[in-house]
Formats: C-alpha cells, structure tokens, sequence
C-alpha cells in the first residue's frame, strides 16, 4: 500500500477531488495548510500597515491505496491540479506497513 | 444450592429474557417510565439473587443500598448501576472484599455496567467537595438489602444532617457542574444532534430542579419533605415533558444498543415516524417533532437557568457585590434585583414599554424576573391581535440590535414566543433543523450565535480578531449588519436548494414592513443576497487579481465590502465553534484588504458605458428633459459615487447643481448620528477642497471623512462629514447659518481664511495623547488611467486635511477625488491627483512628495 501526500492549490480542491473519484478514489484526508516552495509571499498595506503572507495557503490532501492505483491518482491529481505556474504543489509517496479499519478490525487492502 | 456457575447462567438468561420483553413492549407502547421501571424491578431482581448468594447470612453491620438513578428507579436499558456497599464500621470492607469482588465480576459477567461505592457509616457523613457526586447520589438512595436499621440511620439521620451541614457548598458545586455542562453545549438547546441527557434541556436538568428543591426543603426542615413540598418546587417538568425525556432516552438505548443519548438526524427521523413522546400514536413530520422537542428543552433549560441564577443570591459576598451593582442599573421603568429585571410600576404591560424592557435587557445583559416573564408570556396575545407598525418597530429592534447583548435578548424575546409575532417572516425558522454535517445549532440559533460572534469582539483578546473589531467599529450602521444576520438565512425555511433567493424575498416584505429607508434596504437586501460571496471566493486564489476585482466590483463601496466581510467572519463563526479556522479567517482577512485596496485604487472608473442612461432609467419620474439634464449632471461622475449614495442624495445633489446660477456655491448641511455632513456643489476652481476644509477647522469642527467628486462639466460635489466637539452647531441653530455664509464669503475671496485659521492656531489644541502613526506617502501611477494616486497615512491633528490639500494645490496639482477617513489618530487620505488634466511625472512627484515630508515633519 502506498500513501500519497498532495500539496495542491486551494481553488483546485474541488477539481482534485472529482478526479480522483472518477478513477474510483473516495477516501482522502483534507487539511488546511500554508507553505511555500519558490512561490513568492504576497504583501498588501493597509491603513499604513504592512500584512505580509510568507506561507501561501494551501491545501493537502492525504491518500492510502492499493500500490496499483499510484499512477492513476497521480496523473489525476495532475492533471486537475495543474496551472502550469509555480507554486501548483507536489506529491509525496510513502511505503504504509499496514491498515486497519477501526469498525471491524479488518487489515490490508480491504479495510482501504 | 445452586452453584457460581448455574448460578450466573440462569440470571444470564433471566436478564435477557427479561430484557427482551421490556424492549419489545416499549416498542408496542413507547412508554419510558414503564421501561424504566421495569429495568429497574430487573437488575433489582438480578442484585438481590446475587446478594443472596454471596452475603445473605451476613448483613448486620452491613447494607446494599441504590443510588443515582437505580435509587430514583429510573435506570434506562443501557444505564450504570449505581450501588452502595454501606458498612457501619471500618474493617468491615476488608472482612467482605472477597465477596464484593465476586459480586462485582458476576455483574460485568452479564455485561451490566456497575458503578460500585464501598464506605462506612462516618465516611458517608464526611462532605468531600472533590466529589460532589457521591454526595449528590445519597439524595436518590433506596434500600435494597442488608441491615435495615444501617440504612435508616443512613436515610433519616445523617443524609438530611450532611444537606443541612453543607447546602451551600452542595448547591455551589451543583452550579458550578452545570455551568461547565452547559458551556460544554455552547449554551444553547438548539443543536443539530442534541444529547438528551446531558445537553441543556435535558435529562440532567430535570434531576438539577428535582435536586436543587430537595437541598433546599431539606435545609429548612432538616429532615426529608413529604411528596407535596417536592410536587411544589419551583420550575419543575411537567409529568408529560418527563415521560417525553425518559421515553425518548429509553429509545436511544434500544435503537444505539449502549448508552448513547445522542439524537441523530436518523434517530429523529425515527422517533417521528413512530411518535416517541407524543400523547397520541400518530406520525408527526420530523421538523414538527423536533420543534416540540425544542420547545420543551427551552422551557426546561429556561428553568433551570432561573434556579441557577436564583439560588447563590446572598451566598458570596463578591456575588452580592456584583448583583448590587447590577441593582444600580434600575431606572424609572425598571428596577434590578439580584440581577433580574421587574417593572417598577407592576401597571399593563405595553408594546412601547415592552420593547424598552428588551433594549434593557440587551444593553445590561440582565434576565426577566419569574414575575415579569409571567407578565410579558400574558402580552403574546394582545401583541398577536394588534401587530407594532413597523414603522415604529424599526428605530427600537434597531437599538436593541445595537446592544452587547443582543443576541440574548433575542433569544429571551424567542423563547417567550413575542420574536415571531414582531418578526412574523422568523417563524418559518424556528427551531428548524437543516441537515449538514457543519451546522451544530437550529438555524435559528445559528443567527443569535453570528449576532453575538460580532458584539463579542468588543472584548476580544486574540490578535486575529482585534482586526475584525476595530473593521466592526468603522461601520457606520451596524444594526443593518445585525438585522442581515437575523434574516440572511430565513429562506431554509422554504424547500428548495436555493436559501438566498429566498432569504432575500422573505427579507424584502420584512424590511418593507420595517419601512427602512431605500439606501437601508438596499443595503440589507445586498448583505442577504451575497452572504456567501467571500466564502465561495476563499475557496479561489485569494492572490488572484481577478478574484479580488470580482469582489471588490461586487461590494462596489467600502462600507458595503467591510459589512459583507463582518457578516461571512460571523456567519462563517456560527457554523460550528471550530468552523473558522485561523487559516480561514487569515485569508478572509487578506482578501478583504485586497478587495478594499483595490476599491480605493479604481475610484475613478468611470460607469460603463449605457450605466448612466441605466441609472436615469430609475428616474422614470422625471419628465425627459429634466432626465436628460440629470444625465448630463452624472456624466463624469466616478462609479463610487453613484454607489454611494442613494438615489434621493444624487437627486438633490443634481438639484443644488440646477439652481448654481442663482447661487454659485450651494451648500447643505445636515446632523447625522455620529455626525454633521456638509454638502458643497459649486464650479471647480484651484484650492476649493482645501478652502472648504480650511473654514471647517477655522470653526473647530473636527473632519472625519470627506469625499470629493466632480462630473465632465467641472461641477464638484464635495461631501465634508465632521464632528463638532465644541457643540457649536447642536446648541446655537443661527451658526448654522453664519457657517454657510462665511464659507460662501471665503470662497468668494470676501474673507480672509488665514486670519481665520491664525485665531484657531492660538486656541488650546487638546490634550490628546500621541499615538505613534508611521507617516506614508506613497503614489502610485499605474491604478488609474487617468489620474496619479496620493495615498497618505499621517497621525490626525486639527487642520491637517486643509494644510495638505492647500500643499497639493500650491504644487499645481489638482483634486479630482479625495477620499478622506480617520481611524482613531490615523488619517488615511487617497487623492487622485491630475496636473495640467495628465497624471503627474516623477519630477512632479518628487516635488510634491519632498513639500508633504517637509510639512508632515513634525507630526
């Protein structure tokens, strides 16, 4: 099984999720995060005061699958993500030991 | 003699047996107290078997004894077994521990929860106040089994003594305990998925009224009261709303198999259909069932808020410092005691008094006496026959809104039934449950919660928010940001999946009937129908020049995008206490000053084309030459202005123009709420802005916003809004004249405005302290076609926007719009700037830069 961890635009969640529904993925984890990579920050003055933004905000996406389904999530994640501008995000892959649904102690690739 | 074993195997199948048939005649019969009593005869059965064979023979010195709710006979089919091992000596639980253990395995054997307390006699007499439990547990005690004169030593001697000894600190702990419980359910009965035992409204808070007047009578009587003292207490449940509660938690039980006392949307679906609670069999609508549901937790909750509210009164002498402060709150209508509100002339009860009752209650954040609800609760009727005209309903809802506590006299207006007949357009809300999985409150509640998400950054500690307030503060009507909350989500009454259409049609009879004024209403009726604007932004690229133009177009003015930003920031708040995350209330923030940026930049755009033949249209009045003339009038004029002012202002703007060839400087002034607004309309010419502005501070009068615009023909409209701190205005009305004539006569050259201003140079200049401001001048070239932006941040001080705008001109620059606004000690000023009808070169800018450092130096 492999994890999946995506670092994608805010506005593109939605195109994302749809995405991977299309090829059969339903379960994710969506957290609300800031970052940056070569992105630059955003600065803006108001009333004489500076708010300057050196994390962009960002959303990430969390995914365990079957490692048969690796290269279909990420070409759909890429494919809805991207905008071609810096600061479209990454994918990270990790090796998961083991998964356990909680209900009924089912492991492996069928408690995914 | 039966064996452990045999023993266990046949209440094993005696319990679930039993058990089956208490579930399948709930089930026929829906009736909890029935069940509850029969689980209760149940595990007794099962106790008494088991005592039997574990300690018959020996029970002196020694009593099994019920406590909690098995004492009360109320145990639910999944609830703990709350029992006492009673031992009249010390050394006796250690002579039975073996046996006790066994008892306690052979209970978790047949997989009953059991909640075991072992104490001796003086250990019982002895208050613990870190477990008030225990304490509270020996009101509900019932003998079981055992050595019967142990437990009426227990019953009749040292429980009504340990009440008696400590009420106090019992019913201090009591209240402590449930102000944690209901703080743990934000206060409020209307939830989503409320819990039935513990939530506000609840189970529990029927046992705190049955606890609290059972300390209370056995305080006075140091002994056990008959039934009729307890049958007198005050807000007790009705017979009927308690067999509701137990019912409905017997329901729980059997549908969630555990003790889960949680009713989920299924649930409620499912205790509809089969009519758990009701007096008769027949299926209600779901809405229908939980609105009796909630209409009988707030009648609960409401009692149970009174005793708590009622019963420390003179017990804390910093309680009683406070609540006597409260008491100086009294007025002539009201008096205030102990925190409660009662007439002080207990006469009829009229709709104009009972609407100052509720802007008391809202600006002291008091609650009704039990007398005086008695009495509002007798006016439902009178208020139903014969409706408040709007029309005076509107100033006194208007300052209610405006009150720090609002929301809870909302509420108190809500549960006495008196908000739907003021506002009939909220009944359709009313404890209606809207299923998603982010709405933890009614969508009633949800309103009260967004109302008080607002008046609560007054007091705000958290950095984040501090910004929100001081943005709440600039608003020029907040009761139009108020009342916008109260209705925007009015259409999730309606079916359909589109609440905004609807919100803003129930919203538009409301404000009709309101009889707002048009710039008002259009304001509500804008706030209502883009509520979920930013939030729908926010899931875009908040950096995204487009998203914020989007927004900022559609807000069109400060005021209106400020308000539109507090409204999604409150809204957003109510959801859920988790729904707004610091990150979404970052990027809410940062797109509103993207958006408010971007509106002070793009001041100048000009309607599009057809715009102002659109706006003429709205003058289908006018004959058409008088609408043409009004469209000559708007041409040239910016965008902002059309947006911000109502029609009626353009129109007598456009008539002051129409009579400047009888008089060549029109001018109109006219006291607001927070200030005077001088209107000027005249030909342009060099220095009038700072001219205007200089005979302003030569009166002392204290300029606080200022807007300047001028259309094709060179004809200005210069708006001044000003304070007068000397009252010079408010107390002598002949200035008002003389003002208007020594402006004319100064723009006329006919006075000398320096000797005017030199005379105020001398006065006093106040004694305010100095609050750091880091002066900024910046310009900015590329926002406008057409014009050079100024944006200027200095500290505020008497005559500083005559002396910057006569430093402009003396450049050679002139002023095509001026947006002035002060914020505390912060004057923040754009000017779009022209010279020679271009934008201004570097050399320009350099200059005029240099000329306002220079003059801003010392401030």
């Amino acid at each position: 099984m492999t994890k999946l961890e995506a670092i994608i635009q805010t506005a593109k969640l939605d195109a994302v999720k749809s995405a991977l529904q299309e090829i059969g993925i339903e379960g994710m984890t969506v957290l609300e995060v800031r970052g940056h990579g070569r992105q630059k920050g955003h600065t803006e003055f108001y009333r004489g005061r500076e708010y300057t933004v050196d994390l962009i905000p960002k959303i990430k996406l969390e995914l365990v699958m079957p490692d048969g389904m690796v290269e279909k999530a990420i070409h759909a994640i890429v494919s809805s993500a991207r905008t071609g501008k810096i600061g479209d995000g990454k994918i990270f892959l990790s090796r998961i030991d083991e998964a356990v649904r909680i209900r009924n102690e089912e492991r492996g690739e069928n408690a995914l | 003699m039966t064996t452990a074993p045999s023993l266990s195997n046949d209440l094993r199948d005696l319990y679930a047996d039993e058990f089956g048939r208490i579930q399948q005649e709930f089930s026929a019969t829906g009736d909890g107290r029935a069940a509850v009593l029969q689980r209760t005869s149940l595990v007794e059965k099962v106790v008494l078997r088991l005592w039997n064979e574990l300690f018959g023979i020996q029970s002196a010195g020694f009593a099994m004894i019920a406590l909690g709710g098995f004492g009360r006979k109320q145990l639910f089919p999944y609830s703990d077994i709350d029992l006492l091992f009673l031992h009249a000596q010390p050394g006796g639980e250690e002579l039975l521990k073996g046996q006790v253990r066994d008892f306690s395995q052979r209970l978790w054997d047949l997989r009953l929860k059991l909640s075991l307390s072992s104490r001796t006699f003086a250990e019982c007499d002895r208050f613990d106040p870190n477990n008030i439990e225990f304490a509270i547990s020996l009101l509900d005690c019932r003998y079981l089994a055992g050595d019967p004169g142990l437990y009426a030593d227990l019953h009749d001697k040292l429980v009504p003594r340990l009440v008696a000894r400590e009420s106090r600190q019992l019913v201090q702990s009591l209240v402590e305990i449930t102000e944690k419980r209901h703080c743990k359910y934000g206060k409020t009965v209307f939830h989503l998925e409320p819990n039935i035992k513990d939530g506000p409204g609840g189970l529990r808070d029927c046992n705190l009224i049955g606890w609290l007047g059972l300390i209370s009578a056995m305080d006075k009587l140091c002994a056990w009261p008959d039934s009729q003292a307890l049958a007198d207490v005050p807000g007790k449940p009705s017979d009927d709303a308690l067999q509701r509660l137990l019912s409905l938690r017997c329901f729980l039980h059997f549908r969630h198999d555990r003790d889960d006392n949680t009713l989920t949307w299924e649930a409620q679906e499912d205790a509809a259909a089969r009519a758990i609670g009701m007096p008769s069999a027949e299926q209600v609508p779901t809405p229908d069932w939980m609105r009796l549901f909630f209409s009988q937790a707030r009648s609960i909750h409401r009692a149970c808020r009174q005793l708590l509210e009622d019963v420390p009164a003179g017990w804390s002498s910093l309680y009683r410092q406070f609540q006597q402060w409260r008491s100086r709150l009294s007025n002539a209508d009201f008096s205030v005691v102990h925190g409660r509100v009662f007439l002080q002339q207990p006469s009829a009860l009229d709709a104009g008094l009972l609407l100052r009752l509720f802007q008391f209650l809202a600006r002291h954040g008091l609650k009704l006496s039990s007398a005086l609800e008695l009495q509002v609760a007798q006016t439902v009727p009178l208020l139903s026959s014969t409706p408040l005209p709007g029309i005076e309903l509107w100033p006194a809802l208007a300052e209610m809104l405006r009150q720090p506590y609002a929301a809870d006299a909302l509420r108190t207006l809500h549960s006495l039934q008196l908000l739907t007949i003021l506002l009939p357009e909220l009944k359709i809300i009313d404890a209606l449950v809207v299923r998603d999985f982010y709405h933890r409150f009614t969508v009633d509640e949800h309103s009260f919660v967004a109302i008080d998400n607002l008046h609560r950054l007054a007091q705000t500690s958290s950095e984040w928010d501090r910004r929100y307030a001081e943005l709440l503060r600039e608003v020029e009507q907040p009761e139009l940001l108020y009342l916008s909350l109260l209705l925007h989500d009015v259409g999730k009454g309606v079916p359909g999946n589109n609440h905004i259409t609807a919100s803003v049609e129930i919203a538009s009879q409301c404000l009709d009937r309101l009889a707002l004024e048009p710039q008002e209403r259009e304001t509500v009726l804008f706030l209502i129908a883009n509520h979920l604007e930013i939030s729908a932004a926010l899931r875009r690229d908040i950096f995204d020049p487009s998203t914020v133009a989007a927004l900022a177009e559609k807000a069109a003015i400060p005021e209106r995008l400020k308000m539109l930003c507090l409204l999604t920031y409150a809204d957003v708040k109510a959801v859920n206490p988790d729904a707004l995350t610091p990150w979404k209330a970052e990027n809410l923030w940062q797109l509103y000053i993207s958006a408010s940026n971007h509106l002070s930049r793009s001041v100048d755009q000009a309607m599009p084309a057809g715009t102002e033949s659109d706006y003429a249209e709205r003058f289908r009045m006018l004959p058409p030459s008088a609408a043409k003339k009004l469209k000559n009038f708007l041409e040239g004029l910016p965008r902002r202005y059309v947006a911000s002012y109502s029609i009626s202002d353009v129109l007598q703007h456009w008539k002051m123009a129409e009579h400047l060839r009888e008089e060549t400087v029109q001018l109109h002034i006219e006291r607001r709420r927070h200030w005077y607004e001088l209107t000027v309309v005249t030909a342009d010419r060099p220095f009038l802005f700072a001219t205007i502005a200089g005979v302003l501070t030569a009166w002392g009068m204290s300029i606080v916003k200022a807007n300047a615009f001028s259309n094709h023909q060179k004809t200005v409209v210069d708006i001044f809004y000003f304070t007068d701190p000397y009252r010079t205005l408010e107390l002598n009305l002949p200035e008002w004249e003389r003002l208007k004539r020594e402006l004319r006569a100064v723009l006329a050259g006919e006075e000398d405005l320096e000797r005017m201003l030199s005379s105020r140079a001398r006065a006093p200049q106040g004694h305010s302290k100095k609050v750091a401001v880091q002066l900024r001048v910046d310009f900015d070239n590329a926002s406008s076609s057409r014009s050079t932006l100024l944006q200027l941040i200095a500290r505020d001080r008497p005559g500083l926007l005559h002396r910057l705008s006569s430093l402009i001109s003396h450049e050679h620059c002139n002023i095509e719009i001026a947006l002035v606004e002060t914020e505390g000690q912060m004057a923040i000023d754009v000017f779009y700037l022209t010279s020679g009808s271009a934008k201004l070169d570097d050399k320009q800018q350099h200059r005029l830069r240099a000329a306002l450092l220079e003059e801003l130096k010392d401030m």
